[in-house]
């Protein structure tokens, strides 16, 4: 190799390429790093390595235009392969191969489907990496091909002034070149840009021109990106305007637009997951209320989010009527729910979630709430999920708490699979239990800790909605899912729920469960007062810790959980109707205690941030169809001052969830806040 | 290398023809990391089936890991060995972890002599090829 070649990587790489491809290697074993640093450098790449996740990702951060790839070893103590990798394809945008001595199928599925642009086995051969650089290739050219391709090869058109061509025209007859490519991306652009007059990223360079520097998504960034997205609605969300809002310096269009796309992958991954838990749930026996979960349409920036039309479709109404022992309709809210969520969390956990989930739901035919929850949490799907939620989750509820750990969905589906089940209080305690199950697995997307915060919250919603309910269980499950749903929007509310769950004994029908409510408002025990029969109450109060949700959960609320799993699928069978009504009482907590909100938290992205207190205490139907309503009143009450904080806000609301699911890789924080608040909606949509 | 046979795979030729001049004792090199990683592994190893009979997912992780670089130098018998061990693992069989350890600590073991003594040879041997090679 010529002295300048590895000299002038940069400057000379894009014609010596690929040689002096720049690849960062990463893995804790240090045989095997050393001998792939060996091989790489073999083929003339050039090669950085480190036995660390976290320092990759410090480096990758600090300089996204350092490296053309990243090579993965997928088993690593200090962060799992597959959420480096989602890491880096959703900050960098860098393209990343996958190692691992395992080279059973759904491992490798679980690679693919979390991005990665290939799977090598242990050992690997270096034949495999003389071909790597084909990955870098083929990105640079998606991504030009997106820009300037079209727009070049379009109409042969000297200028790109021409704008819309890469979005909007590239129908039109792009060149052939990209023709493929540029097609799809077309189409795609199509989809997203109606308005078609997208400049066209002219303003980026001509398509000769070399790769523009990277834009790196900053945990910030992307935050702002998807609060653009969210209020844009994500229907109509197009770059331009997304930038627009945005109003970053030096971020063009194109990058945005290129990650909007990404983005939506990103949803639309979730929503597959969530949809088969859906259609698991479904089967199950869904309830109407779920429909509800139109509630969240007061969640505007959240529905936005979700694309929600699924979440749309619920409607408080249909809380309120929903068949209680309706399961066919709940099954159907919960698509919708889970659908929505999916957007929300944008499904990476809903990779995990939904593995688990079906696993889930497979194995507790009874839990349709489970299986609700895994839905919704698979479509949470929070990046942040944590796989070991579903893991560990044995029983039905279990599962739905893992799967809830992605998302509030997670949550909203348990809600929902709540509400279905008969109003009798027992039931409602049980839906609740659902929820809360789900909770904490939607904390967990936004955060490792902040899992508990998105099902925390919820969860302690239904409890109270039940508790207040009890008897009367007006909306039957519905009401229930009113709850989480008020957790969600009221971030205030939330963290009250968590308390509330702690009162809400949702277990008993009886008003112990209200008063419990009012007084444990403890957010805290989100989660698992939730599940806990009145007498585990406590139990619950404890495992939301509430406020520290957060993060802090993670371990806390995992360990709850899953006691609240199993205790709440014992007690689950029917509580849903109960949980509905208790629903209802739980909102109407929530807008007592906004006071709380702050640690709701959860900003739920348009939210208006009514304190909870606005809400009026009463309105058990309120509170369903406070989806939407309490969103808009409570908004204020609720907006939870911090959007990081705890759980409560994020759990309860999607926006936690969808927060969680834009931090992900950030941090968890942000995530679960932001989440927490669209997340409760769209819950509280489902129930 | 035929007293190596059965030990080592196609794996270890792969690393021997990455040895150059840039890296000379490349292949030594890696294969004494190799084993002061895994001694490392296998003590981690025999705590946890001791202190942690019931965590498999703990064991089959280690293991994992044993095997991954086992697989890196081409250690045949000890890779082989680590399946089984897996393989119990999800049986959930302690005993046959306990055995499977046992065997894996021996193919270990003897595999650290075998390549001990080959690079022994190979240095007797080794200079002269070199010093043939340069006068090229």
């Amino acid at each position: 190799m010529r002295p300048d070649e590895r000299k002038g990587v940069v400057a000379t790489r894009r014609d010596q390429f690929p040689v002096g491809m720049r690849v960062l290697a990463v893995d804790d074993d240090p045989v095997c790093l050393k001998v792939l640093e060996t091989l790489l450098l073999r083929c003339q790449y050039h090669v950085s390595t480190t036995n660390q996740a976290a320092i990759a990702l410090k480096m990758l951060r600090e300089n996204r235009d350092m490296f053309d790839l990243v090579i993965s070893d997928v088993h690593m103590p200090d962060m799992d392969g597959f959420k480096l990798l989602e890491l880096v394809g959703l900050e960098m945008d860098l393209p990343v191969i996958m190692l691992s001595v395992n080279g059973e199928t759904k491992t490798v599925m679980k690679g693919i489907t979390h991005g990665a642009c290939d799977y090598l086995l242990k050992p690997v051969r270096i034949e495999e990496l003389r071909n790597i650089w084909q990955h870098v290739v083929r990105r640079k050219f998606s991504t030009r091909d997106r820009a300037s391709l079209d727009i070049y090869e379009e109409c042969n058109k000297p200028s790109n002034a021409d704008s819309d061509h890469a979005h909007g025209h590239v129908t039109c007859g792009s060149p052939d070149q990209s023709g493929r490519p540029s097609k799809k991306r077309k189409e795609y652009y199509s989809e997203e840009e109606d308005e078609g007059e997208e400049d066209n990223t002219q303003e980026t360079d001509d398509p000769s021109a070399p790769k523009k520097p990277r834009v790196v998504w900053s945990v910030e960034l992307h935050r702002k990106f998807v609060a653009a997205v969210n209020q844009l609605g994500i229907d109509k969300a197009v770059p331009k305007r997304i930038l627009e809002l945005m109003n970053v310096e030096k971020l063009t269009r194109e990058n945005v637009a290129s990650h909007l796309q990404k983005y939506r992958l990103y949803l639309k991954r979730l929503s597959a997951v969530a949809s088969q838990q859906v259609s698991i749930v479904a089967a199950l026996g869904g309830r109407d209320p779920f429909l509800h979960m139109g509630a969240f349409e007061g969640l505007q920036g959240y529905q936005a989010f979700t694309s929600s039309a699924a979440l749309s479709s619920f409607t408080p109404h249909g809380l309120l009527n929903s068949p209680r022992n309706n399961p066919a309709v709940f099954g159907t809210q919960r698509v919708s729910a889970s659908k929505s969520i999916q957007t929300v969390t944008g499904g990476h956990a809903l990779n995990h979630s939904i593995c688990d989930a079906n696993k889930y739901h497979l194995s507790s035919p009874g839990n349709q709430q489970g299986n609700l929850g895994q839905g919704m949490a698979t479509s949470l799907g929070q990046t942040q999920m944590q796989p070991k939620w579903i893991h560990e989750e044995t029983d039905d509820l279990s599962t739905i708490f893992s799967g809830n750990g992605l998302a509030n969905s997670g949550m909203s589906a348990t809600l929902q699979g709540v509400t279905s089940s008969p109003l009798l209080p027992q039931e409602l305690v049980e839906c609740t239990q659902v929820k809360v199950g789900s909770q904490p697995s939607v904390l967990t997307p936004s955060v490792s800790s902040g899992r508990l915060e998105g099902t925390v919250g919820v969860s302690s919603s239904l409890l109270d909605s039940r508790v207040s309910q009890q008897t009367t269980i007006p909306l039957s499950g519905f009401s229930a899912s009113g709850l989480p749903i008020h957790g969600l929007f009221n971030n205030s509310c939330a963290t009250k729920l968590g308390a509330t769950s702690s009162v809400s004994t949702p277990v008993h029908p009886s008003n112990d469960l209200l008063v419990a409510r009012d007084t444990k408002a403890g957010a805290s025990s989100f989660g698992s007062t939730m599940l806990l029969p009145p007498d585990t109450e406590q139990k619950y109060l404890n495992f939301g810790g509430g406020n520290s949700f957060k993060h802090k959960f993670d371990e806390r609320t995992a360990d709850s959980l899953f006691d609240l799993k199993f205790v709440w699928s014992s007690s689950l069978s029917s509580q849903l109707a109960s949980n509905i009504g208790a629903h209802h009482s739980v909102s109407q907590r929530w807008n007592n205690s906004s006071s709380n909100n702050s640690n709701i938290g959860a900003r739920m992205i348009g939210q208006p941030s009514s304190s909870a207190s606005t809400v009026e205490p009463h309105a058990k139907s309120d509170f369903l169809i406070s989806g939407d309503m309490l969103v808009p009143k409570n908004a204020s009450d609720l907006s939870v001052p911090k959007p990081q904080s705890e759980l409560s806000s994020s759990s309860c609301s999607f926006d936690g969830l969808l927060n969680s699911i834009i931090k992900v890789e950030k941090d968890d924080v942000s995530f679960s806040d932001d989440l927490g608040c669209s997340d409760f909606y769209s819950l509280g949509a489902c129930i | 290398m035929v007293f190596m046979q059965g030990f080592l795979d196609e794996q270890f030729n792969q690393l021997e023809e990455l040895q150059d001049e840039s890296s000379p004792n490349f292949v030594e090199e890696v294969v004494d990391l190799f084993f002061k990683d895994s001694s490392r592994l296998l003590t981690n190893i025999e705590q946890a089936i001791d202190k942690y009979p019931q965590d498999f997912y703990r064991l089959d992780s280690l293991v994992h890991q044993f095997k991954g670089s086992g697989s890196s130098i081409g250690a045949l018998r000890v890779k082989n060995e680590c399946s089984v061990f897996k393989a119990h693992c999800n049986d959930r069989s302690l005993e046959g972890c306990r055995r499977s350890f046992q065997k894996i600590k021996r193919e270990h073991a003897t595999l650290k002599q075998k390549l001990e003594s080959y690079f022994q040879l190979l240095r007797q041997v080794g200079p002269r090829e070199y010093a043939v090679c340069s006068r090229k």
